[in-house]
């Protein structure tokens, strides 16, 4: 069922965990980057505090992630489970959770310089949520399609595996455990041991065959949920429940720790049903008479051993209904807040701007609602597409919400600043690349990479016009200053006089660049021919005659003609270019998005732009939004920035000068 | 109207009495000329805590385990599970100034013997979009509140976490990360507003996750990110400029960016002491609870 749930703030620590199946971290971290860091997801990153049911589900190497998010405090709730299974209550599950958890622990959570939480006693909340969570979702009629899958797969892995999934009807026995991580591995081997050879006393055969095992657990744990089903008269619960129990308890001496080993070491005789059986229906009784929830009953009896337990966990079931209560009344409360009186709203007004000017103001939605559209005009007016510049205000301002602003701090600073570090997050690759050392790694492998020695090819996709041709020999010219050998595939079989401008290139490159010893060659197979052939013959051709770098050009396209498009796929297969830039024009304005989506997906599954090249940067002065659109659309960092018609004229991009631009009022 | 002239009489009268020079007038008025300063001051200076605590900043890429080994060097028995960072998030230490508690084991604990040095450790992000937290930290260019555990003069030391496991992976990101790490610090210690140089920041470069087998040894990982940050510092000066960057700055910056000594051949943790930065590589374990020797660090750096 559940695999894992985590509770982890925003700086990294894990402060509260319960492992039923141990995941690998790479799934969480994976997460973590691409959601809240990377901002993957469609609907943008992290919203604050939303139900988990609107956040949508992280999938990721088999398994569902679901997650919520309390920025207040900056604690993330995941539950993670395998992706086969269905579990309905997941959502309630994290949301209750969270509400608890915010409620008992968010003083300490606000503590700053200290990442101590101290809370061990959650495990016995989490407990009684899961049970009754739980429990609530096996009666539903509409569970009863896949529950009997959900005790196959457990007892699949139960056989192969050392760490079990519980059966549901077993998970109700989890004792909590005050400290997870008190099972040595020693242990553990001994419990598996003595988990294997109690497992003939099983009523039903005792085989250790699948079947045989499988078989009675999954009748008995349908009978006890038809039990849940007709126990609404709490009378009969007293014998019945009881005397079945007894049938199982020898099989159920087990207990499970927070990592989901069994744990024998005190083993308790948990065969009640002859000497304990009036006391157990005793108390049932009366808990019945205490409490309204009658399938809480039943749960309690099979999950608690003795009578003064179930009390424990009653108290605490009632604990946290009043938590969840109040939490819901309060979220009800603060949606019809009533507006202070005349005299009430004029001094906070008073207040109000006093604290704007001097700063200490807590920025509410009203308050940001105005400056913000004024940040959103002046993003478009710096040529930013509508929807990246939305994503980005929307950003900001959950960012900003409740936030106080520092002292002299007007709220458009504030907002400024917040989004300036939002533009630099955007902007700032995931992994800074370095092209000169990436073609080094490849044409000079070191001795003890066991690579061979291959021709590093960069190819230049894009629109008509933007410049391909000449970004091209503006790396080339770039290349040959740094003494590779690089030879040029005229790609574009297509427009007349391609090959041409490319040779005229190639001369005049060999003539700046003779006294330094530059060695540049074309290779053209003429027009009409198939691009993808000739950039396959002119990469076997590289690495014949040692070349270090083969740049290839490809013909303009149109981003939404789906004739031209479709024939990159197969451009990428046979070249297989190290490097996919495309070059896009910094004049182009809302297309943006859509040429680099488009060219982005056409490279066929697994593979995808490298980088982006903005042509023409010199022409617009600070209107550089074309860089914000396509990196919002696509992830795909920009590497290179074109700012005028010579060779030299090519830049690094720089992440300071672009947002410097993009915020700068003139 | 006739209502209206009462109040307006009571006005009149008040009006005039403010404005007869008297001594109870102007000595409120004083009062508040005075006050009303120091009473703004109060206010403000309250909501902002001054701290003036020395740091040592965690930094280094992402996995390396610089949030494992704080909650580690906080909690003195184990490390809490961690997962990857989004924000920095510090934590108020103390060592002893005199061999009260040799340990960080003591130094947890809340009777640690001996007298104490309260400092912040901070933890940063590593991921790479997250990285400018750190170096705004180290550089210390932008505002004062910006970082938000004192100014960089209190900056006593960069930890630079890394995994020794994965090492050969990673080393390019390592290296990068690395390289902009120390040339923040050697440009640092260039430029300075007054002729003070401010106070001298060292390295501990701390090569995590011994206890894998794979783990390489400290001077293998010294040997290998040297050689690494010189083939870094080579391409960086053959590459192309940044965008932004003005024609007429091209010849003054170049030496500016060069990483240690100018023009030399290798390039060496050693060349870095020029600029009052002392690089050392200590190899242990957060897992395992084998940190004394950064703990050792960290001691002599407060």
């Amino acid at each position: 069922m559940l695999d894992t749930f985590e509770i982890l703030t925003t700086s990294g620590v894990v402060l509260w965990s319960r492992t039923y199946a141990p995941i690998s971290p790479a799934i969480v971290n994976h997460f973590i980057a691409d959601i809240f860091i990377e901002e993957k997801a469609a609907s943008t990153g992290a919203k604050d505090n939303q139900p988990t049911a609107n956040n949508p589900p992280y999938k990721y190497d088999q398994h569902t992630l679901k997650w919520t998010f309390v920025k207040e405090l900056g604690v993330i709730f995941v539950a993670v489970y395998r992706s086969l299974l269905h579990l309905s209550w997941i959502d309630k599950l994290v949301d209750n959770l969270k509400t608890i958890f915010v409620d008992l622990y968010g003083d300490q959570l606000k503590k700053p310089n200290t990442t101590l939480v101290h809370c061990h006693k959650f495990d016995e909340y989490f407990d009684q949520q899961y049970q009754e969570l739980e429990s609530r979702g096996t009666t539903k009629g509409a569970q009863a399609a896949d529950t009997p899958f959900h005790f196959e797969e457990g007892a699949v892995s139960g056989n192969l595996g050392d760490d079990p999934p519980l059966p549901p009807g077993l998970k109700q026995r989890t004792k909590p455990h005050s400290t997870a991580k008190d099972v040595s591995p020693p242990s553990e081997l001994a419990s598996i041991a003595i988990t294997n050879t109690s497992r003939p006393s099983t009523p039903g055969g005792g085989s250790h065959l699948l079947v045989g095992k499988s078989g009675p657990m999954t009748r008995m744990s349908r009978k006890a949920r038809k039990m849940q089903h007709n126990h609404s008269a709490p009378a009969s619960s007293g014998d019945e429940a009881p005397s079945r129990k007894g049938k199982k308890a020898p099989k159920k001496g087990r207990r499970w720790d927070a990592d989901g080993f069994a744990d024998e070491k005190d083993d308790v005789q948990l065969d009640y049903s002859a000497a304990q059986n009036t006391m157990t229906s005793d108390s049932e009784a009366e808990a019945t008479g205490r409490s309204t929830a009658v399938e809480g009953v039943d749960s309690t009896s099979w999950g608690t051993t003795t009578s003064k337990g179930q009390f424990v966990l009653r108290d605490l079931g009632d604990e946290v209904h009043s938590i969840l209560k109040s939490a819901e009344e309060k979220n009800a409360a603060s949606g019809a807040t009533p507006r202070g009186g005349l005299v009430g709203s004029g001094l906070s007004t008073i207040g109000g701007l006093f604290r704007n000017v001097v700063g200490g103001k807590t920025l509410t939605k009203d308050d940001l609602d105005k400056a913000m559209k004024g940040m959103e005009e002046h993003l478009l007016q710096k040529n930013v597409a509508r929807e990246a510049a939305i994503r980005l205000c929307e950003g900001v301002e959950k960012e900003l919400l409740g936030v106080k602003t520092g002292s002299f701090e007007s709220i458009n600073a504030r907002i400024a600043k917040a989004m300036e570090a939002s533009l630099t997050k955007m902007l700032t690759p995931t992994s800074s690349s370095d092209l000169l050392r990436e073609i080094d790694a490849v044409t000079r492998p070191s001795a003890t990479s066991m690579r061979k020695r291959r021709p590093y090819v960069i190819s230049i996709v894009g629109v008509n016009g933007v410049g391909k041709s000449t970004n091209l020999s503006k790396i080339c010219f770039f290349l040959l200053q740094n003494k590779y050998k690089v030879l040029i595939a005229a790609g574009d079989t297509f427009r007349s006089g391609a090959v041409e401008q490319l040779k005229v290139h190639v001369r005049n490159l060999k003539e700046l660049t003779e006294r330094e010893g530059g060695n540049v060659e074309i290779f053209e197979k003429g027009y009409g021919g198939d691009a993808a052939t000739v950039a396959k013959d002119a990469v076997r051709e590289a690495a014949n005659e040692g070349y270090d770098v083969v740049l290839i050009d490809t013909a303009g396209r149109r981003h939404n003609d789906q004739r031209l498009m479709s024939s990159l796929e197969k451009f990428a297969k046979f070249a297989q270019p190290d490097k996919i830039l495309m070059v896009g024009e910094a004049l182009v304005g809302t297309d943006s998005v859509a040429q680099a989506r488009n060219f982005n997906s056409s490279f066929g599954p697994g593979r995808h732009l490298d980088g982006f090249i903005i042509s023409k940067c010199d022409t617009v002065g600070d209107m550089v939004g074309t860089l914000v659109s396509i990196v919002h659309a696509t992830n795909v960092p920009v590497l290179f920035v074109g700012v005028g018609q010579h060779y030299s004229d090519i830049r690094n991009f720089s992440v300071k000068w672009a947002v410097e631009k993009l915020l700068s009022n003139s | 109207m006739s209502s209206s002239t009462p109040i307006m009489e009571h006005l009149k009268g008040a009006l005039e009495y403010i404005l007869t020079p008297s001594t109870p007038v102007i000595t409120i008025g004083l009062l508040i000329v005075f006050f009303v300063p120091i009473l703004v001051h109060f206010f403000i200076s309250r909501q902002t805590p001054y701290t003036s605590l020395p740091f040592i900043l965690l930094a280094g890429p992402a996995g390396g385990g610089k949030t494992s080994l704080l909650t580690l060097l906080e909690r003195g028995d184990t490390a809490a599970e961690t997962h990857t960072s989004q924000t920095p998030h510090g934590v108020e230490l103390t060592v002893s100034s005199d061999a009260g508690a040799s340990t960080f084991r003591e130094a947890a604990r809340e009777d640690a013997p001996g007298s104490h040095k309260k400092f912040f450790l901070v933890d940063t992000p590593g991921h790479g979009k997250l990285r400018g937290t750190a170096m705004a930290h180290i550089s210390g260019d932008g505002k004062a509140n910006q970082s938000q555990f004192g100014d960089s003069a209190m900056l006593r030391g960069i930890m630079y976490v890394l995994d020794a496991a994965t090492l050969d992976d990673s080393l390019a990101d390592a290296a990068t990360y690395l390289y902009h790490v120390l040339l923040a610090l050697q440009k640092r210690t260039g430029s300075g507003s007054t002729s003070r140089s401010p106070n001298a920041v060292h390295v501990l470069i701390a090569a995590n996750k011994l206890d894998l087998f794979t783990a390489l040894p400290a001077l293998l990982v010294r040997s290998q990110l040297e050689a690494e940050l010189g083939r870094i510092r080579q391409s960086r000066s053959k590459g192309l400029l940044d965008s932004g960057v003005g024609t007429d700055e091209i010849g003054s910056e170049e030496q500016d960016n060069w990483l240690g000594e100018y023009g030399s051949e290798k390039f060496t943790f050693g060349q870095m002491r020029e600029f009052d930065i002392e690089v050392d590589v200590i190899s242990g374990s957060v897992l395992e609870g084998n940190v004394d020797k950064w703990w050792d660090w960290i001691s002599d750096r407060i």
